[in-house]
């Protein structure tokens, strides 16, 4: 399940990584492969060493083995390099409470020593705008509600065009307005060719904006590849809907199949005596033979589906735990 | 990430840098080219033939008798004795102006304050910035003395070192140590060693310059101590001559002015002088014990409680203990000093 | 995307208008207005107790408290006097010790340094900042108390500690001398801030330690039986200030001072960048 071959151009790629405090190990020997262009989900429960990750992607704190490149040059080495060229929201916003949304905005952008001074203000303006808050620009932080930092935080990531936008949990106290917002302004950034890097612990979210995402589970890369990548990994799933129960575990016992309750099955019944039967599809079985052999055996057959799990059932069986589906 | 340490680097080599230039620094400067030989009569006779004229320096002394820190004693006592007490505890620094024999300015670098006394032909002025008072003692002419051991002044080396030098006789072995370098300035180390055994006094250590012949510092070491217990020194020296106008001196607007006659002896509290008329002396040599008679003591040192503080009861009365020189007060009210042992003292006081 | 792959190109000066922002954020804030008001309102009680009391006290404190009734240019010199030993080591402990523990306390310091604004750079403009809040504070003392000094009281000529007196434009440039000075005392402080800055995400906590590494480094001036440690001590000169008030000037404390605060400053920036480079930023 590897996404990407060498043939990709990597935007973000590391080798090993890891990060130790003290004697426990938050992260551990990820190989991260983000493509260009992708947006890029980053999904695991909270705790699972996402902001970790990220931290040490962005030189904030050093790895302790293990190897990052960042746009094509090796970090924290090239770190000055790689760091104007890529704007990022880090475990939520952080600004000056006594300043404006526009004059944090100015220092960040200050700080930022590539950042052309004679645009400034016409960037700044244009980040506002972007994020909805061109009406609060001149409003001190303090008065912001979260959603509102949390939009400046994004607009801060905006401030210069950039080739890599990291956005860790963007939509956290947003309303869905909000979230439909983000989604929108990701996919405009896609559009002008900039790798976006999303790191959830919401599935919904990931799977309506992502092309590629990959999955941490107690700092260990346990999935990672395009989402159709990930789809397909899930086993398939027959289902049978028939009055005959028994029979049919019977002969799909002899076929070699484990039968039982499917989880979310799609088909419609036809009678009221129908059941749904269940079975994993093995590897290399035709779904014919099967439908073949339950005829032959006298088993009335009112529907037959292979279903594939869906990502939330993949997740679940990576991570072992649930996501919040809802908000 | 894994050359982290590199970045502590700094962090470590400063302040060994530091520590390092801390601790060679002073021993580069007191490095000292080594001086032609001389002997301690010729080098007494370079003092002897010294011929300064003018000067400005900052001297420093330095003592460590023993005695519990004044300051800390309360402000109740009287202030003429706790001034003149203070400066025989702890470090002072004080600027020397010299030009001529009729012109000096002496200033006591206080924390905050200043006591000044500057002298100009036969006018002596004395200025204390901590109670913006001003003193003026009018010399009787011809008197070409300079007014050594005023109150409140830190004596120059050269003062002190005359006062010992006058002393040497049979009783003191008088050598030459190592050259030494006092304010930048190398020096011969003419060094006073007493002959006699119960004297407190282990030595005197007299740094005498050795292009000018003025003594430049003076130690003096208890018997059987390694660091002194007093010294006054020089930390800067020029021999140039200093303005003119550090001497002319105009009693400062509302300063409490005060006429004064001639002090006819210096004060109390001062080191003890060898040449208090009024007083007895016994034994000889380092060994002298002076009896200052109880008519000669004024009547407040016996109440004071800064003394009771300082002083320790022992038999026939109360010892004032430092390690250079004890003091006894007996209970008559008579007083006596050396830079004996108190058993000295008080067998002198018995004996009477 | 047009900025690919050839590396972007800094602009010149960057670290200038960094401390400008700095500055501009420093000075922007209510705390440090609050502080530098209070700083000036010490000359000013001094001014108006001592116009207010007819009966001069004599003898009591330095001798030159008495001294402001006859001449209004003792005033700035008196209440750096009695700022030097807390007001003005507490207000540099503020802005040294909240430099970087506030920005990490506030989340702002991991956006600095992904701007990137550069680790080493970030920590030279939040010291040069907290040497300048220094300098403003010693002339907020040093102006609040020349202008009501002149207000309250007339102005001539000065006694100075040796009994001699200079005139009005010398008195002038002295106390300029002992404001410079006071700031070169402060500087010690603030590298020691600085590096505890660097060590906490609490900046009250860092504040505190600075303020209290203040208090301590006095005290044990004080000490007698400490008198080895004592020229060591970055606060051992801090009044000493006094030296330039001397005929003539005793220019010794205030080239010792100067070297002992650059000692301090090389020791613990070397320390502050050690840790603040190799620290990994969580908050």
């Amino acid at each position: 399940m590897t996404g990407g071959g060498t043939s990709v151009e990597l935007a973000i790629e590391t080798q090993g990584l890891t990060k130790r405090f003290g004697s426990q190990t938050v992260v551990d020997e990820i190989d991260l492969a983000v493509p260009r262009g992708s947006v890029f989900g980053f999904l695991g429960p909270n705790g699972s060493g996402k902001t970790t990750t990220i931290r040490v992607l962005l030189g904030l704190a050093a790895a302790t083995d293990g190897e990052i490149r960042m746009l094509g040059r090796e970090v924290p080495r090239h770190l000055s390099e790689v760091l104007p060229r890529v704007g990022a929201l880090v475990e939520g916003p952080g600004f000056y409470p006594y300043l404006s949304g526009a004059a944090n905005l100015k220092r960040l952008d200050i700080a930022d020593r590539y950042a052309p001074s004679s645009t400034r203000r016409a960037r700044v303006d244009e980040a506002l705008e972007r994020v909805g808050l061109t009406q609060a620009a001149g409003k001190r932080v303090h008065a912001y509600s979260l959603g509102m930092k949390q939009r400046l935080g994004i607009a801060n990531a905006l401030l210069t065009p950039r080739e890599l936008i990291v956005l860790d949990e963007p939509t956290n106290g947003l309303d869905p307005q909000g979230t439909r917002e983000v989604r929108n302004l990701v996919r405009s950034l896609t559009a002008e060719g900039t790798t976006v890097f999303v790191s959830s612990h919401l599935l919904a979210e990931i799977e309506q904006m992502c092309t590629h995402a990959a999955v941490m589970r107690t700092g260990r890369l346990v999935a990672q590849g395009t989402l159709d990548e990930l789809r397909r990994a899930g086993r398939k799933t027959v289902v049978v809907l028939t009055p005959d129960r028994e029979r049919t575990h019977r002969v799909l016992e002899g076929l070699g199949l484990v039968p039982g309750e499917p989880q979310h099955p799609t088909l419609q019944r036809i009678t009221d005596d129908d059941r749904a039967v269940g079975a994993p599809l093995p590897e290399g079985m035709s779904p014919d033979v099967i439908v073949a052999t339950l005829v032959k055996e006298g088993v009335r057959v009112n529907g037959f589906a292979v279903e594939r799990a869906n990502l939330e059932d993949l997740f679940v069986a990576l991570t072992g735990e649930g996501f919040d589906v809802a908000q | 990430m894994t050359h982290a340490w590199k970045r502590w680097v700094p962090a470590v080599m400063v302040p060994a840098v530091i520590v390092a230039a801390a601790l060679t620094v002073p021993l580069a400067a007191n490095a000292t080219a080594s001086l032609p030989t001389k002997s301690a009569a010729q080098v007494l006779a370079m003092i002897a033939q010294s011929n300064v004229k003018a000067l400005s320096g900052t001297v420093e002394q330095q003592s460590n008798l023993g005695l519990p820190d004044i300051g800390s004693l309360g402000s109740s006592v009287n202030s003429s004795t706790s001034s003149a007490l203070e400066l025989l505890a702890g470090t002072h620094k004080a600027r020397v102006y010299l030009d001529g024999a009729t012109k000096a300015r002496v200033q006591v670098l206080d924390s905050l304050a200043e006591r000044d006394v500057i002298r100009s032909g036969n006018d002596v002025w004395l200025y204390s910035s901590s109670n913006n008072t001003t003193t003026h003692v009018a010399l009787p002419s011809r008197t070409g003395k300079q007014p050594s051991q005023t109150p409140g002044v830190v004596p120059t080396p050269a003062e002190l070192a005359n006062k010992f030098l006058a002393a040497i006789d049979s009783t003191t072995a008088v050598t030459v140590s190592k050259d030494v370098s006092v304010a930048g300035r190398s020096a011969y180390d003419l060094v006073l060693t007493p002959r006699s055994s119960t004297t407190l006094i282990g030595s005197v250590s007299i740094a005498v310059d050795s292009a000018t012949g003025l003594p430049l510092s003076v130690d003096v070491t208890a018997r059987g101590a390694k660091a002194a217990a007093f010294s006054v020194a020089f930390t800067s020296l020029s021999l140039t001559t200093p303005s003119a106008d550090l001497f002319a001196f105009t009693p400062p607007k509302g300063a409490t002015v005060k006429q004064q006659a001639l002090p006819p002896t210096p004060p109390k509290g001062e080191k003890p002088s060898t040449s208090a008329k009024p007083s007895a002396v016994t034994g000889t040599g380092w060994d002298s014990v002076i009896e200052v008679p109880s008519s000669a003591v004024p009547t407040s040192l016996s109440g004071s409680s800064l003394l009771n503080q300082l002083t320790t009861a022992v038999a026939g009365g109360r010892l004032l203990h430092t390690s250079l020189v004890n003091v006894l007060l007996t209970t008559d009210g008579r007083v006596f000093v050396g830079a004996v042992s108190s058993e000295q003292l008080q067998a002198a006081a018995a004996g009477k | 995307m047009s900025l690919s792959d050839d590396s972007p190109r800094a602009r010149p000066f960057a670290g200038l208008s960094l401390l400008g922002s700095e500055l501009s954020v420093l000075f922007r804030r209510r705390r440090t207005i609050a502080m530098l008001i209070a700083l000036a309102a010490v000359p000013i009680l001094i001014a108006v107790a001592v116009r207010l009391s007819s009966s001069r006290a004599q003898g009591r404190g330095p001798a030159f408290l008495d001294q402001i009734s006859q001449n209004g240019l003792f005033v700035a010199t008196v209440a750096l006097t009695i700022s030097i030993p807390l007001f003005l080591p507490l207000t540099v402990g503020v802005v040294a010790g909240d430099s970087i523990a506030g920005e990490a306390s506030a989340g702002t310091l991991r956006y600095l340094l992904v701007g990137p604004a550069g680790r080493v750079r970030l920590l030279v403009v939040k010291y040069l900042s907290a040497a300048i809040f220094c300098l403003s504070a010693t002339v907020a003392v040093s102006v609040a108390g020349a202008v009501i000094g002149i207000a309250l009281f007339p102005v001539g000529p000065v006694t100075l500690l040796s009994g001699d007196t200079i005139g009005v434009g010398e008195s002038v440039l002295r106390s300029l001398l002992i404001a410079a000075y006071i700031c070169v005392s402060l500087l010690g402080l603030c590298a020691i801030g600085l590096f505890i800055s660097t060590l906490t995400d609490v900046p009250v906590g860092a504040m505190a330690a600075t303020v209290v590494a203040a208090v301590v480094s006095q005290v044990l001036d004080a000490l007698p039986q400490l008198a080895w440690l004592h020229p060591w001590l970055f606060s051992h000169y801090w009044l000493s200030f006094a030296d330039l008030l001397r005929q003539p000037i005793e220019w010794g404390s205030f080239g010792d001072n100067a070297l002992l605060q650059l000692g301090y400053l090389v020791v613990f920036s070397a320390l502050a960048y050690g840790r603040f480079s190799t620290k990994d930023v969580l908050s």
